[in-house]
C-alpha cells in the first residue's frame, strides 16, 4: 500500500516531480561540476606551474663559492667539484619519484669557437672568440634501476628556452648556438663549428666540430653560448662523467605553516607525515639521500610564489564552490518546500482516513527521498559532464570522476530535499484535518 | 473611461498584493530561491572581476620580471660595463594602476673575511673573494630600507634587527654565511676589502634564494659604489612589474623607446610563465563562474516554476469569474517581477556582504564592490523570475470547471 501510494503520486502528477527534479538535478549538477574542479586544480595548476622550469638545485657540497652574476660563472676552470653523472638515475628512486617532471645536468665549459667557412682549409692558425659552452642533456633516455626507461632533458626544466630548428641528438656531434652567439659569428642552422679547449692551441687538429642543428633563444645569457650534448662538454672539460650543477623540476604540495618548520623539531610521527607530503623541502631532502655529497637548495623565486598563488586559487575555487552549493541548496530546499505546502489538502485527507502524523510524514519523506536519488543521479552524471568539458577545455584533460563526488552529492541531495520539506511537514502535522477538507 | 481604468489598476495591484500575501510561506521560499540565486550571481561576478586583478599582483611574488642593463658587451665583460644610476629614477613607478617595485644593483667582487666585533681582529680568520651586491630598492618612488625580497624571493635563514644601531648593515647569502663561518648569532661583521679601500658592515640577515644569490653580499648601494670606487653607476635595474600579461608588455615597450641607451628585456622564464598560468587561472575562473551561474540560473528557474504551477486553483478561479486569460496571465507575470525585483534585491544586498567575505577570505583585502554587478545581478533575477512563470500560460488553456472538480 505504501509503496502503491508513492507511485500513485509521481503517477499523478508527473509534471510537478518532474520540475522538482530538475531543480534537484541542476542543483546537484553545479555542486558536481565544482566540487569535481575545486578537487582537481590542484593537481592541474602544479602541472601549470612547471613552465616556470626547475624548483631544486643540486649543487656539490663541496664546490668552492660560485662568483656567478647574469647567468655567467667567473670562478677559474679548474676551481670546484664535480658529481658523478652515473648516480642521476636514483633520481626516479626516491619516495616521491612520480613527482619528478624533468631534470638535466649541467656542465659548463669555457671553450673557443671558430667558423669553418671562414677559415681557409689549409690555414695553421684558426680565428676564434671565447665563449661558455653548456653540457646537458636533450631527450636523455634514463635507464632506472627499476627496468624502466624516462627520458627527461633541458625542455623540462627550461620550457622558456625555444629553439628555432631541432634539439640535438644525444651522443652525436650536434649543438644548439644561442641567437645572439650564431649571429657573431655568422653561423646558422645546417652550418657547423670548431670549437676548442680553450686552454690549448686552436689549430685545425686538435678541434671538435660539431653541427649546428637549432638556434636558441633564451631572453638570458645563454643566447651568447653553446649549448651541446653533456658528453661533448665533458670530453673538452677532462671531466668524463661528470656534472657541476642539476636542475630538477618536481611537482610539490605548496608549503604550509607545518612545512616551514624546521625538520630538526618533528616527533617521529610529524617527521614521517612531513617526509611523506610532497613538500618541496621534503623532496630537497629524499634527493640528498639518494645523491651522496650533494646540497641540494630550493629556488625560492619559483618556489615561494608558486605555493601562495596555488593556494589563493584553490581556496577562490572552493569558495565559489561553497556559494554555488548555497546557491544550490536554498533553492532545490525552497522547491521541494513549495511542494509540500501545495499538498496540504492531500495530508488533511490522509490524515482524516486515519493516518498519524508519522505515516504521513514517512510517506512524504520516501517520496522526496526517491526523488533525491534520481534528482541527483542525473546532476551527477551532467555535472561530470560539465566539469569535464571545463577541465578539457582549460587545462585540456578532464577530471577524473570521483566517487567521494557522487557520495556527497547524493547525500547533499538526500538532506537538502529532506530540510526543505521538514519544516511544513512539521507544520502540517498540526493541521486538523476537517479545515483544510473544507478549503480553509 | 479614465475612472475605469483607475479603478482597474487599484483592482490589479490590490489582487497582486493579496497573491503575495496569501500564502506567506509560499512567499518566503520564492523570495529564498531567488535570494540565494541573485546574491550568488552578485558576488561571483564581483569576486570574478576582483580576482582577475589580484592574481596579478599575487604574480609579483615571483619577484622581477624585467631587466635593464647596459647594451650588448661580450658577457666576459659583464662586471666592467655600468649604466649610469640617473636612469633608476627614469623608470616609470606605474603600471595599469599598480606600484611598479624598482630595484638597482652593482655587483663587484671583493675580499671578505667575517670579523669579531668584540675582539676587533681578522686574524685568524678565512679571507675569500666573493661578489658584492650593492642595492636599492623603490617601490613606486618610495624607497623601501628592507626590500631586498621584493625582487629576490627568497626566506630569511637567521638574523636580528639592527634597525635602532646607526651602523652598516648588509645581508648575506647562505652559502656565503657558511663559507665565512658566521656564528649563528651574528654576533659579528663582514670586511670588505677591494685593493686599499676597506669597509665593514653587520649582518642583518642571512638569507636563502636558491640561486646564484645565495653567494653574495647584499650591501647598501651607496656603500657599495664607493667600495668598488663607482660612483654614480650601477650593472642592473630589476623590475618587478604587476599587470596582465599584456599590460607587462607594453610596460616594456613602453621602456625600451623610453630608454634608448640601454637594454631592456624580459625575463622570459617568468613573464612567459606567468602569462601561461595567468590565461589558464582566468579561464578556469570565468568558466567555473559562468557554469555555476548558468546552472544556478536554470536550478532557480526550475524551482520558480514548481511554485507557479501550483497556482492552477488561482488561475481557474480567475478564469471562472470571467478574467481574460491575457489579463490573468499579466497578473502572475506582474507578480513575479515584484518578486524576482524584491529577491534581486536582498540577493544582491546579501551578495555584497558575500563578495567582501569572499574577498578577505582570498586575499586578505575585501573586494571592491563594482556597482555595475549589482544592477546586473537583479536584472537577472528578475528575468529568471519571469520566465519561470511563463509555464502559466500553459493553464490558459485549461477549463475552470475541471479544475474545481479536481480533474487536471
Amino acid at each position: 500500500m505504501f509503496l502503491r501510494l508513492v507511485a500513485d503520486s509521481f503517477g499523478r502528477r508527473p509534471r510537478h516531480k518532474l520540475l522538482t527534479g530538475a531543480a534537484l538535478a541542476l542543483g546537484m549538477a553545479v555542486a558536481t561540476a565544482a566540487l569535481s574542479v575545486a578537487l582537481d586544480v590542484g593537481d592541474r595548476l602544479a602541472r601549470e606551474f612547471r613552465s616556470l622550469g626547475a624548483n631544486l638545485l643540486v649543487t656539490p657540497e663541496a664546490d668552492s663559492l660560485p662568483l656567478e652574476i647574469g647567468g655567467v660563472d667567473y670562478r677559474p676552470v679548474n676551481a670546484g667539484a664535480y658529481l658523478p653523472e652515473a648516480d642521476l638515475p636514483r633520481l626516479k628512486t626516491i619516495f616521491w619519484h612520480n613527482n619528478i617532471v624533468g631534470f638535466a645536468p649541467i656542465l659548463e665549459v669555457p671553450i673557443k669557437v671558430g667558423n669553418p667557412d671562414s677559415v681557409p682549409k689549409t690555414a695553421s692558425y684558426i680565428p676564434t672568440s671565447e665563449v661558455r659552452m653548456i653540457g646537458t642533456w636533450s631527450n636523455h633516455q634514463v635507464q632506472v634501476p627499476d627496468g624502466s626507461i624516462y627520458v627527461t632533458g633541458i625542455e623540462k626544466t627550461n620550457p622558456w628556452w625555444h629553439v628555432g630548428g631541432r634539439w640535438f641528438a644525444e651522443n652525436k656531434p650536434e649543438c644548439v648556438v644561442g641567437s645572439r652567439l650564431a649571429k657573431r659569428l655568422g653561423v646558422s642552422v645546417g652550418g657547423e663549428l670548431m670549437v676548442f679547449q680553450a686552454i690549448k692551441e686552436a689549430t685545425p687538429t686538435s678541434s671538435t666540430h660539431l653541427a649546428v642543428v637549432g638556434l636558441l633563444e633564451t631572453g638570458g645569457s645563454e643566447e651568447d653560448q653553446i649549448v651541446a650534448p653533456l658528453s661533448v662538454a665533458q670530453a673538452l672539460s677532462d671531466k668524463p662523467e661528470q656534472y657541476r650543477q642539476l636542475y630538477v623540476s618536481a611537482l610539490t604540495k605548496p608549503e604550509d605553516a607545518f612545512a616551514k618548520r624546521d625538520p630538526k623539531s618533528f616527533t617521529p610521527a610529524e617527521y614521517d607525515r612531513w617526509f611523506c607530503t610532497p613538500y618541496i623541502s621534503a623532496i630537497a631532502l629524499q634527493i640528498q639521500q639518494e645523491l651522496p655529497g650533494t646540497d641540494v637548495r630550493v629556488i625560492r623565486r619559483v618556489a615561494e610564489g608558486e605555493g601562495q598563488i596555488l593556494t589563493r586559487v584553490q581556496m577562490l575555487l572552493w569558495l565559489v564552490t561553497g556559494a554555488s552549493l548555497l546557491a544550490a541548496v536554498l533553492a532545490v530546499g525552497a522547491s521541494s518546500a513549495a511542494s509540500v505546502i501545495e499538498r496540504r489538502t492531500e495530508i488533511g485527507l490522509m490524515k482524516a482516513l486515519g493516518a498519524g502524523s508519522g505515516t504521513v510524514g514517512f510517506l512524504l519523506a520516501a517520496e522526496q527521498l526517491l526523488l533525491a536519488f534520481v534528482g541527483g543521479g542525473i546532476g551527477y552524471a551532467l555535472g561530470i559532464v560539465l566539469a569535464r568539458l571545463l577541465g578539457q577545455k582549460v587545462f585540456g584533460a578532464a577530471p577524473e570522476p570521483s566517487m567521494l563526488v557522487l557520495l556527497v552529492v547524493l547525500g547533499l541531495a538526500a538532506v537538502v530535499t529532506l530540510l526543505g520539506s521538514a519544516l511544513p511537514l512539521r507544520r502540517a502535522s498540526r493541521y486538523e484535518p476537517a479545515p483544510i477538507l473544507r478549503g480553509e | 473611461m479614465t475612472e475605469l481604468r483607475g479603478t482597474n489598476r487599484a483592482m490589479f495591484w490590490r489582487i497582486i498584493r493579496r497573491l503575495l500575501s496569501a500564502n506567506r510561506g509560499r512567499l518566503f521560499v520564492m523570495l529564498l530561491a531567488l535570494g540565494a540565486g541573485a546574491a550568488v550571481t552578485a558576488a561571483l561576478l564581483n569576486l570574478q572581476v576582483d580576482a582577475k586583478r589580484r592574481l596579478t599582483s599575487e604574480f609579483r611574488s615571483f619577484g622581477a620580471n624585467v631587466l635593464i642593463t647596459p647594451h650588448d658587451h661580450p658577457d666576459v665583460n659583464a662586471l666592467s660595463a655600468v649604466m649610469d644610476d640617473s636612469l633608476f629614477d627614469r623608470v616609470p613607478t606605474e603600471n595599469a594602476g599598480q606600484k611598479v617595485t624598482k630595484a638597482e644593483f652593482l655587483y663587484g667582487v671583493v675580499q671578505l673575511s667575517a670579523r669579531d666585533r668584540i675582539r676587533q681582529s681578522t686574524s685568524s680568520r678565512q679571507v675569500i673573494n666573493a661578489i658584492v651586491s650593492g642595492y636599492a630598492v623603490a617601490s613606486g618612488s618610495e624607497y623601501l630600507p628592507h626590500g631586498l625580497g621584493q625582487v629576490a624571493p627568497s626566506v630569511v635563514v637567521g638574523g636580528k634587527n639592527l634597525d635602532q644601531l646607526n651602523i652598516r648593515t648588509c645581508d648575506v647569502g647562505r652559502e656565503l654565511a657558511s663559507r665565512l663561518n658566521l656564528a649563528p648569532d651574528l654576533s659579528e661583521g663582514v670586511v670588505l676589502k677591494n685593493s686599499e679601500r676597506q669597509d665593514w658592515c653587520a649582518v642583518a640577515e642571512v638569507r636563502g634564494f636558491g640561486g646564484p644569490e645565495d653567494s653574495q653580499l647584499f650591501l647598501e648601494l651607496p656603500a657599495a659604489q664607493a667600495l668598488l670606487d663607482r660612483k654614480g653607476k650601477i650593472t642592473l635595474i630589476q623590475l618587478s612589474v604587476p599587470g596582465t600579461p599584456r599590460d607587462i608588455e607594453h610596460y616594456i615597450s613602453d621602456l625600451r623607446i623610453a630608454l634608448p641607451e640601454v637594454e631592456v628585456h624580459g625575463i622570459r622564464q617568468f613573464t612567459e610563465g606567468e602569462a601561461k598560468i595567468y590565461n589558464r587561472i582566468s579561464g578556469l575562473l570565468t568558466a567555473t563562474v559562468g557554469i555555476v551561474l548558468l546552472l544556478t540560473g536554470l536550478c532557480v528557474m526550475a524551482a520558480m516554476t514548481n511554485v507557479a504551477m501550483e497556482r492552477k486553483m488561482d488561475v481557474g478561479l480567475m478564469k471562472a469569474i470571467g478574467g481574460a486569460t491575457r489579463r490573468v496571465l499579466r497578473l502572475f507575470l506582474a507578480e513575479a517581477a515584484l518578486l524576482g525585483l524584491a529577491g534581486g534585491l536582498l540577493g544582491a544586498g546579501a551578495g555584497i556582504f558575500l563578495s567582501i567575505g569572499l574577498g578577505k577570505a582570498v586575499f586578505g583585502v575585501a573586494a571592491q564592490p563594482r556597482l555595475i554587478v549589482y544592477p546586473v545581478a537583479v536584472g537577472l533575477t528578475i528575468l529568471v523570475a519571469i520566465l519561470s512563470a511563463f509555464p502559466l500560460r500553459r493553464l490558459a488553456s485549461i477549463r475552470p470547471a475541471s479544475v474545481f472538480r479536481g480533474e487536471a
